[in-house]
């Protein structure tokens, strides 16, 4: 998978860069839409991860060239300026995801694997986590060949964690998956853990959890 | 005296009114005196023409009398001599006098009873002695006055006509000039004073007059109002710059912190410290998240283009709650009385102040406490009422709850002190009043009154 990273801060995109590569993509960095345009017209790119404040373009005029010139690339647009109308006019104009800074590296990939899923079914729609099956396309757990019913968010939570095993996830690294967008007053909710309790409470019912580890002070880990 | 004033100044009234107000009684008023006055001035006039006619007459018929043509008549009819028109209107008549001091007096005009042929007629009289052949006559000529007054009621009839004509003429003319002369205010208060949604949208076209005042008016508003647009311009870049340069920062070093611990090579020890590191850093860009979206209400950088049902809204953030009253066991207990839509809103805006408000319901509750949320009509508008069984406010406390940063004396809630700065932004963007009601110990009660939708 190769993904171009446009982002002029560059503490920023070296850190996407090692975090990327870690997750097998090979990444390309650069630091203005200049050099962004011209890699994307001599490049075949999986993902341009594009934020818009760039220096030197506007990163939504950029989108819109590549679009134009027919780019199969998935477009994520990065920004800080948190401006809805620049949310709106990114997914009309093709992007395909929109990711507001700060934005967790884990929250990135899940929100590249939704897109992969969703553009080419590369991947399977079933994680298998020992005697547990998640469908992600249809949004159900099953054990030995019952459902265990969960809620959406419980879903939610059990489908990140799968998808990053074998990683600690912190608290807010959840939190922000599950509440991102809800702004309230309540930062340090440990809403988390009770969410993860009746998670567990749902699942033992039917097999062994030994798999979801809480990892102390920090957050929790699927082990598998 | 002053509590009349007082009383006075509390009906308000348009220029336009007061104008037609003060034309209608000051009008009135030279009216009722020059109604009043009208008779005597008539009557006065009336007679002074009598009057002259008469003394005329006497002339002449005196100097009939000396040329002799009389004296026949006098003598033959004892000394004295009568004539009046068949309507008794008008008469002549002379008489022999005996006190010679009347002689100097000279002529005297009088309103006088006269008998002719037994009835008695209401006359003006001229009394005029003279000598004639060393006898001592008084010559009268009478004119009836029962025609004065009806002179006098033609005339006031018709003055009467005249004046109310005249005085709804100039009524009227008043009235239009006012209007004319005001219409430049008037444009003013419906171009400039009417509230806008933010100066960008404002209007700046001058409005032109011929009056130097509402030319001056219409100016400094337009400059004010310039000055205002610059700000709010000004604040809306601030706003972005604040958002890009802090939040950016905040990335590099949250992205940093997660790389770290994903390469796990570090102790137990240094794991739980970035963690909290990183939740640190969380309430910083979720602090600077708050201040912005406040800021950007307040710099009407939101539209309204949703229409909610505020039911069904409720519905989701109770919903979302859910897992959060679970835990404290919290009893929740639903009045739907009404069902509402409510527009133009901002659907995301209105669904974080409910769960602001339901948040905090839950915070400073006892656990097994309930939360009451009730919702109905009421007027035009809707009411919802979110009430808890918490911990409640002295009345001290109430007065700061919406002051950012300021947190109520609690150890069990957390929070940065923003939730309800949130909840009143949101609430002032769409018009929602909020009224809070608290006893300590006992609960507190949120209640949101929403406009009618046509209204908003």
């Amino acid at each position: 998978m190769n993904v171009l990273i446009v982002e002029d801060e560059r503490s920023l995109s070296h850190e996407m860069e090692i975090y990327l590569t870690r997750q097998n993509f090979n990444c390309d960095v650069a630091f203005n839409g200049k050099i962004a345009s011209e890699k994307i017209a001599d490049n075949s790119y999986d993902f341009v991860l594009l934020d818009l404040g760039l220096p030197d373009t506007d990163g939504l005029e950029l989108l819109k060239a590549a679009k134009k010139s027919g780019k199969e690339s998935a477009f994520i647009i990065l920004t800080a300026r948190g401006e809805v109308e620049d949310k709106i006019a990114g997914l009309d104009m093709g992007a395909d995801d929109y990711i507001a800074k700060p934005f967790s590296l884990a929250e990135l990939q899940s929100r590249m694997q939704a897109i992969l899923r969703r553009k080419h079914g590369l991947k399977s729609n079933t994680v298998s986590i020992h005697d547990f099956s998640i469908d992600i396309q249809n949004r159900t757990v099953q054990c030995k060949g019952n459902n265990v019913v969960l809620t959406k968010k419980e879903f939610d939570l059990l489908h990140y964690l799968a998808l990053h095993k074998n990683r600690v996830l912190t608290r807010m690294q959840l939190t922000e998956h599950i509440w991102g967008d809800v702004l309230e007053d309540d930062y340090e909710s440990n809403y988390i853990d009770v969410h993860v309790k009746n998670l567990r409470k749902k699942l033992s019912a039917h097999g062994s959890i030994d798999w979801l580890e809480t990892v102390r002070g920090v957050g929790y880990r699927v082990n598998a | 005296m002053p509590e009349m004033t007082r009383k006075l100044s509390f009906i308000p009234l348009t220029i336009q009114v007061k104008f037609a107000l003060y034309n209608a009684v000051s009008k009135a008023l030279i009216f009722l005196a020059f109604f009043t006055l009208l008779p005597v001035l008539v009557e006065r006039i009336v007679y002074e023409h009598i009057d002259k006619r008469l003394l005329a007459r006497s002339e002449r018929v005196l100097l009939t009398v000396r040329k002799g043509s009389i004296a026949d008549i006098v003598r033959e009819q004892d000394c004295s001599f009568e004539s009046y028109n068949i309507l008794k209107e008008e008469f002549v008549a002379i008489y022999p006098l005996t006190d010679i001091r009347r002689l100097d007096e000279g002529p005297i005009i009088r309103n006088e009873h006269w008998e002719i042929e037994g009835e008695k007629l209401q006359h003006r009289i001229i009394k005029r002695p003279f000598v004639y052949d060393n006898q001592l006559y008084e010559l009268n000529i009478g004119e009836g006055t029962g025609s004065i007054d009806e002179l006098k009621q033609t005339i006031q009839r018709f003055m009467l006509v005249l004046m109310l004509s005249v005085i709804m003429i100039s009524l009227f003319i008043d009235l239009g000039f006012v209007r004319l002369l005001l219409r430049p205010l008037n444009r003013i208060i419906r171009r400039k004073l009417q509230p806008v949604p933010s100066p960008t949208s404002f209007d700046f076209s001058p409005v032109n007059s011929s009056t130097t005042e509402f030319n001056q008016l219409d100016k400094r508003i337009n400059e004010m109002m310039h000055k205002l647009r610059d700000t709010f311009e000004m604040e809306k870049q601030f706003i972005t710059n604040v958002s890009h340069e802090l939040q950016t920062p905040i990335s590099v070093i949250q992205n940093r912190i997660e790389n770290i611990l994903v390469e796990g090579n570090v102790s137990e020890d240094v794991m739980i410290r970035l963690s909290d590191s990183q939740r640190t850093l969380n309430r910083m860009s979720r602090i600077i998240r708050a201040l912005l979206l406040i800021s950007k209400i307040e710099n009407e950088q939101y539209a309204k283009p949703d229409k909610v049902n505020l039911l069904e809204l409720l519905d989701e953030v109770i919903e979302e709650t859910e897992v959060q009253r679970e835990e404290r066991k919290i009893k929740l207990e639903k009045f739907f009385y009404a069902d509402e839509s409510f527009s133009p809103c901002n659907r995301a805006l209105l669904f974080t102040m409910l769960m602001n408000l339901v948040n905090n319901a839950i915070k400073y509750n006892k656990p097994e406490g309930y939360i009451r949320i009730t919702t109905q009509k009421s007027g035009t508008g809707f009411t919802i009422e979110i009430t808890d069984s918490g911990i409640g406010m002295d009345p001290q406390e109430i007065g700061g709850i919406f002051d950012r940063f300021k947190r109520l004396n609690t150890s069990t809630a957390e929070g940065y002190g923003l939730g309800l700065p949130i909840v009143k932004t949101i609430a002032q963007f769409h018009a929602i009043e909020i009224d809070v009601e608290s006893a300590p110990g006992k609960g507190t009660s949120f209640k949101l009154h929403f406009p009618s939708t046509d209204q908003n």
